[in-house]
C-alpha cells in the first residue's frame, strides 16, 4: 500500500470537518474520492499534503507517518497536489512556471552537488535536459501549442492543464488533484480523462477528488464516498454509485431505494 | 552583451578630472552595492525588509572597531564583520520566518530590531561613542601587480575601489537569481502556496535571501564607514533604510541593476543641484510617491517595457 | 517608591491615551482602506503646531484654538486621500511606501516654516491636583478625558450607528457590503479623513502638555502602530487598550531600567506579541 489513511479526523474549533476516515490507495491505482460540498474532500486533501495537521489519526506514506510534516516536505517524499482554483505564477510564462516545478527534480538528482549548478555553464548544460522533460510533460497535458504565452493568457481549462503539468515535472508518486474537473466544458473533461490515463501509464497513481460523480465513475478504479466528514461507502464505483446512503447524500431520502 | 555597459565605467575618471564628480560617483557605487543587495530580498523575493540599513551600519561599526582595536588591516576586519551579519540575520531571519510573519509584520519586526540596534548602538557610550559617532583613519590597502600594496586614498583610487566592489556585488547576485535559487525567490514572490507545494522549502529560501542581501549590505557599509572616515548611529536610522528603498523603487526592483541607476540619482541630484536639505527631503518624498503611484517598475522597468513594446 | 510608581503609572496612562488615538486611527484605516498611514503622525504634528500658532500668536482661547488645527489636519488628510492613498487602496506596500514620502513632504514643511527650535506653548490649565503624595497636573487630566471622551464616542458611533454598521460590514466584506449599497468610496476617504482628524486633536491636545518639534509625528506614528498592534489591528478596544499597556510599560519600565531604553519596550513587547499572538490582544485577524 503506498498511502493508508488511518482514522484521520480533523476539527475545526467545533466543528468536525473530517471523522474516523480510514482508506489506502495502492500503487498503480486510480482512487475517485467524491461527496457534496462540505462533505471534508478538501480537508482531506490538504491533510494528505500537509497544509493542515491533523487532530487524531495517522497518514502512513510508504509505511513512514507524514502526518503534520511541512507542505514540501511531503511534496519531496514523492505527494504532490493541484488546486481546485488554478494556482499558477502569474507574470511568468508556462516555460518558467514549469521549470520552476522543476526544482524537486533538480534536488533529487544532485543532492547537495546541486550547489555546483550555480555555475553558468553547469546551468546552460542543464537547460537542453530540462527543456526535453518540459516538452514531454507540456506535450502530455495537451499544452505544446501554447508553449510561449505567458501563465496569465491561458484559458480556464488551460490553466488547469498548466496546473498539473507543473505537478508532474515534480515526478509525484502520488499525484492528488482537487476538482480537476470542476468549471470545465465537456470537450476539457474528456480531454482531462484521457491525460490522466496517459499519467498512470506514466506510472503515476492517482487520486482526484470531485463531485462530479459521472466523470469519476469513468476514470477510476477504485470509489471512496464521503459526507459530512465520514466515509460512508468504498467500493468499484459502480457499487459505490448505487450503494443506498451515497444516493441518500446526493439526492435525498425518497431517491434512496433498499 | 550586457557587459559592455560597465566599459564607460572604467574609461571615465581619465575623462574627468573633477574630483567632485568622482566622488558622487564613488557614493553612488557603494549605496548601489546596498540597493542591489536590498533587490534580493525585496524585489525578488518579494519581503519587505526594514533591516537593510542596520545590516550596512552594524558592520560599519564592526569593521571600524575591530580595526582600530586588534589593530589589523581592513580586509581582516571585515571577515568577523560580514559573519556577525550573517549570525544575526539568521536569527532574526528565523525568528521572523518560523512564525510565517505575514508581509506588513515582517516589515514590523525588522523595524523593531533595526531600531532596538540604534538604540544599542546610540548608548553603548564607552565602545561606540554614541551620538558622537566614530572616526575611522585607516584606509583599506590592496595589493596590485604594479606597485605591491597600496593604500587606497584619494579618488581614483577609492573609484575604482567601490567600482570593482559593486561589480563583485553584481555578478554574485547575477550567479544566484539566474540559477535555481533565483527561481525559488521568483516562486516565493509570485506564489508561495504553490511554491510550498512544488517542494520549495519557503524558510529556507527566504532566510537565504534575506542573510546574503544583509551580507552584501555589510560590505557596503564597511566600505562606507572607511570611505568617510566618520560613522554614526543614524547610519541605521529608517531614513537610511527608506533611502535604499527608494534607490530600488526608482531604478526599478525587477532587474539587477536597476537600483544601480536608483542609486546614481538619488545620490547624484542632491549634489548636483545646490538645495537646502529641507527641499531636497521634499522632492526626495515627492520621487518616491510618483514613483509608486506613476512608474511603479521605475526606470529601467519602464525603459524595458517600452523597449519591448517598440 | 509607591508614589513614583503611581506617579509613573498614571503619567503612563495619559501618553498611552496619546497613543491610543494615532493607533485608533491607524486600526481603522487599516480595517477600512487596507494600508497603514504611517503620515499619521504627521497631522498629529499639524494639528499641535496650528493649535500653538492659534494659541500663543493668534491668541484665541484654546477650545478655539483647537478647532482650526482638527479643520487643517482633517483638510490636509482629505487632500492626501484624494491625491495618493485614492490610488493605495488595499495595496499595504504602495500604501506604505506613500505615506512615507507623504511624512518626508510634510516633515520638510514644517521645519522651513517653524524650524527645529521646539515650541512651547504657554500655560492652559495650571495647577495640579494632589494624591496624597502624587501631583497630577489638572491639563494632564483635561487631556486625558477629552482623548478618552473622543474614542468612546467613536467606539460608540461604530457600533451603534447605521454608517458604523456599514463600515463594520465593508470591512467583513467589501463586496457584500457594496453590494448592499454601502458607499465604499465615500466610507473609505471618509475614515482617512476621520483618522487624520483624531491624530490632529491629539496633536492639539499634546501641545498644551509638551513642546512641540517637526520630528515628534515620526515618534508617535511608531508608538501608535505598536499600539495597534498590541492590541490586534482591526480592534477599536484593541487600539485604545494597546496604547495604555504599552504608554504604562514604558512608564513604569524606566524607573527599573535605564531611560534611554525606554522606546525599546515597546518594540520588544510588539516583536513577542506578534510571534505568539499574531491577533494581538484583542483582536480579530482580518
Amino acid at each position: 500500500m503506498l498511502l493508508e489513511v488511518i482514522e484521520l479526523t480533523k476539527r475545526f474549533g467545533g466543528l468536525t470537518a473530517l471523522s474516523d476516515v480510514s482508506f489506502a490507495i495502492g500503487t498503480g491505482e486510480i482512487v475517485g474520492i467524491f461527496g457534496p460540498n462540505g462533505s471534508g474532500k478538501t480537508t482531506l486533501l490538504n491533510l494528505i499534503t500537509g497544509i493542515l495537521a491533523p487532530s487524531a489519526g495517522r497518514i502512513l506514506w510508504k509505511s513512514t507517518e507524514i502526518q503534520g510534516q511541512s507542505p514540501h516536505v511531503i511534496a519531496a517524499a514523492g505527494v504532490v497536489k493541484t488546486f481546485q482554483n488554478p494556482q499558477l505564477f502569474l507574470e511568468l510564462s508556462i516555460y518558467d512556471n514549469v521549470a520552476i516545478a522543476s526544482h524537486l527534480r533538480l534536488r533529487r538528482q544532485y543532492g547537495l552537488r546541486r550547489l555546483a549548478e550555480l555555475l553558468p555553464w553547469r546551468d546552460a548544460a542543464r537547460h537542453s535536459e530540462v527543456m526535453q522533460r518540459v516538452d514531454r510533460i507540456l506535450a502530455l497535458c495537451r499544452l505544446d501549442s501554447v508553449r510561449e504565452r505567458t501563465a496569465a493568457g491561458l484559458s480556464y481549462g488551460q490553466e488547469k492543464m498548466l496546473g498539473v503539468a507543473m505537478a508532474m515535472m515534480c515526478e509525484p508518486d502520488l499525484l492528488l488533484l482537487d476538482e480537476p474537473a470542476s468549471g470545465l466544458g465537456e470537450d476539457e473533461i474528456r480531454t482531462l480523462e484521457e491525460v490522466l490515463r496517459d499519467l498512470r501509464g506514466a506510472a503515476t497513481t492517482l487520486c482526484v477528488i470531485d463531485h462530479k460523480v459521472d466523470f469519476l465513475a469513468r476514470v477510476a478504479d477504485r470509489a471512496i464516498a464521503l459526507q459530512q466528514g465520514l466515509m460512508i461507502a468504498q467500493g468499484a464505483p459502480a457499487e459505490v454509485l448505487h450503494h443506498p446512503r451515497v444516493i441518500e447524500a446526493y439526492l435525498g431520502r425518497h431517491h434512496a431505494r433498499a | 552583451m550586457k557587459l559592455l555597459l560597465w566599459v564607460p565605467f572604467f574609461i571615465f575618471p581619465a575623462l574627468v578630472q573633477s574630483n567632485f564628480i568622482l566622488t558622487i560617483f564613488i557614493f553612488s557605487f557603494i549605496l548601489a552595492i546596498a540597493a542591489v543587495s536590498f533587490n534580493l530580498i525585496f524585489g525578488f523575493t518579494g519581503q519587505l525588509s526594514m533591516f537593510h540599513a542596520a545590516a550596512f551600519g552594524i558592520a560599519a561599526y564592526t569593521t571600524s572597531l575591530t580595526v582600530s582595536i586588534f589593530q589589523v588591516s581592513f580586509w581582516v576586519a571585515l571577515l568577523p564583520a560580514i559573519c556577525f551579519t550573517i549570525v544575526l540575520s539568521l536569527v532574526i531571519g528565523s525568528i521572523c520566518f518560523k512564525f510565517k510573519l505575514r508581509a506588513f509584520y515582517f516589515a514590523v519586526v525588522t523595524l523593531a530590531f533595526s531600531e532596538l540596534a540604534r538604540l544599542v548602538i546610540l548608548n553603548w557610550n564607552n565602545v561606540t561613542n554614541g551620538t558622537l559617532g566614530l572616526m575611522v583613519l585607516d584606509k583599506p590597502s590592496v595589493w596590485l601587480p604594479v606597485g605591491g600594496m597600496v593604500k587606497i586614498d584619494g579618488a581614483v583610487g577609492w573609484y575604482f575601489f567601490s567600482l570593482a566592489a559593486l561589480i563583485f556585488t553584481v555578478a554574485l547576485c547575477s550567479l544566484v537569481l539566474r540559477s535555481w535559487i533565483g527561481r525559488c525567490f521568483a516562486a516565493i514572490r509570485l506564489n508561495e502556496d504553490l511554491a510550498q507545494t512544488l517542494g520549495i522549502d519557503i524558510f529556507r529560501y527566504k532566510l537565504l535571501s534575506f542573510t546574503l542581501a544583509n551580507a552584501l549590505a555589510a560590505i557596503a557599509g564597511s566600505l562606507y564607514a572607511f570611505y568617510t572616515g566618520y560613522i554614526e548611529p543614524n547610519y541605521l536610522s529608517i531614513n537610511q533604510s527608506l533611502d535604499i528603498i527608494s534607490m530600488v523603487l526608482l531604478g526599478g526592483r525587477s532587474s539587477i541593476i536597476g537600483p544601480i541607476a536608483g542609486a546614481f540619482v538619488l545620490t547624484g541630484l542632491p549634489h548636483m543641484i545646490d538645495l537646502s536639505g529641507e527641499t531636497r527631503a521634499m522632492l526626495y518624498g515627492l520621487v518616491l510617491i510618483l514613483t509608486i503611484l506613476i512608474m511603479p517598475q521605475g526606470v529601467i522597468g519602464t525603459l524595458a517595457t517600452w523597449r519591448r513594446a517598440a | 517608591m509607591l508614589q513614583l510608581l503611581v506617579g509613573q503609572t498614571l503619567n503612563g496612562v495619559i501618553v498611552g491615551t496619546l497613543y491610543g488615538i494615532i493607533a485608533l486611527g491607524v486600526t481603522l484605516t487599516f480595517g477600512i482602506t487596507g494600508i497603514v498611514n504611517f503620515a499619521l503622525g504627521e497631522f498629529m504634528m499639524i494639528g499641535a503646531y496650528v493649535t500653538w500658532y492659534m494659541f500663543d500668536i493668534a491668541g484665541l482661547p484654546y477650545p478655539l484654538a483647537i478647532l482650526p488645527a482638527v479643520a487643517i489636519a482633517a483638510g490636509c488628510g482629505f487632500a492626501a486621500d484624494q491625491l495618493l492613498f485614492r490610488f493605495t487602496r488595499n495595496n499595504l506596500i504602495n500604501g506604505l511606501l506613500v505615506s512615507i514620502g507623504l511624512i518626508s513632504i510634510i516633515e520638510a514643511a514644517a521645519l522651513v516654516l517653524w524650524t527645529t527650535t521646539p515650541k512651547d506653548m504657554g500655560y492652559v490649565l495650571s495647577g495640579a491636583f494632589r494624591l496624597g503624595a502624587v501631583s497630577l497636573p489638572k491639563m494632564k487630566i483635561v487631556v486625558f478625558a477629552l482623548l478618552a471622551a473622543v474614542m468612546f464616542l467613536t467606539y460608540a458611533a461604530l457600533s451603534r450607528t447605521w454608517m458604523g454598521r456599514a463600515a463594520y460590514a465593508f470591512s467583513q466584506n467589501p463586496e457584500a457590503a457594496m453590494l448592499m449599497g454601502v458607499r465604499t468610496e465615500i466610507l473609505q476617504s471618509g475614515v482617512v479623513v476621520y483618522s487624520t482628524a483624531l491624530a490632529g486633536f491629539g496633536g492639539a491636545l499634546y501641545a498644551s502638555l509638551y513642546s512641540l518639534e517637526p520630528a515628534m509625528g515620526g515618534l508617535y506614528i511608531l508608538k501608535g502602530v505598536e499600539a495597534a498592534i498590541l492590541g490586534g489591528i482591526g480592534s477599536l478596544i484593541g487600539s485604545v487598550a494597546g496604547g495604555i499597556i504599552l504608554g504604562v510599560t514604558e512608564a513604569v519600565g524606566s524607573i527599573y531600567l535605564p531611560g534611554a531604553f525606554r522606546d525599546a519596550y515597546g518594540l520588544v513587547f510588539v516583536v513577542a506579541i506578534l510571534l505568539y499572538q499574531p491577533a494581538g490582544l484583542f483582536g480579530t485577524e482580518r
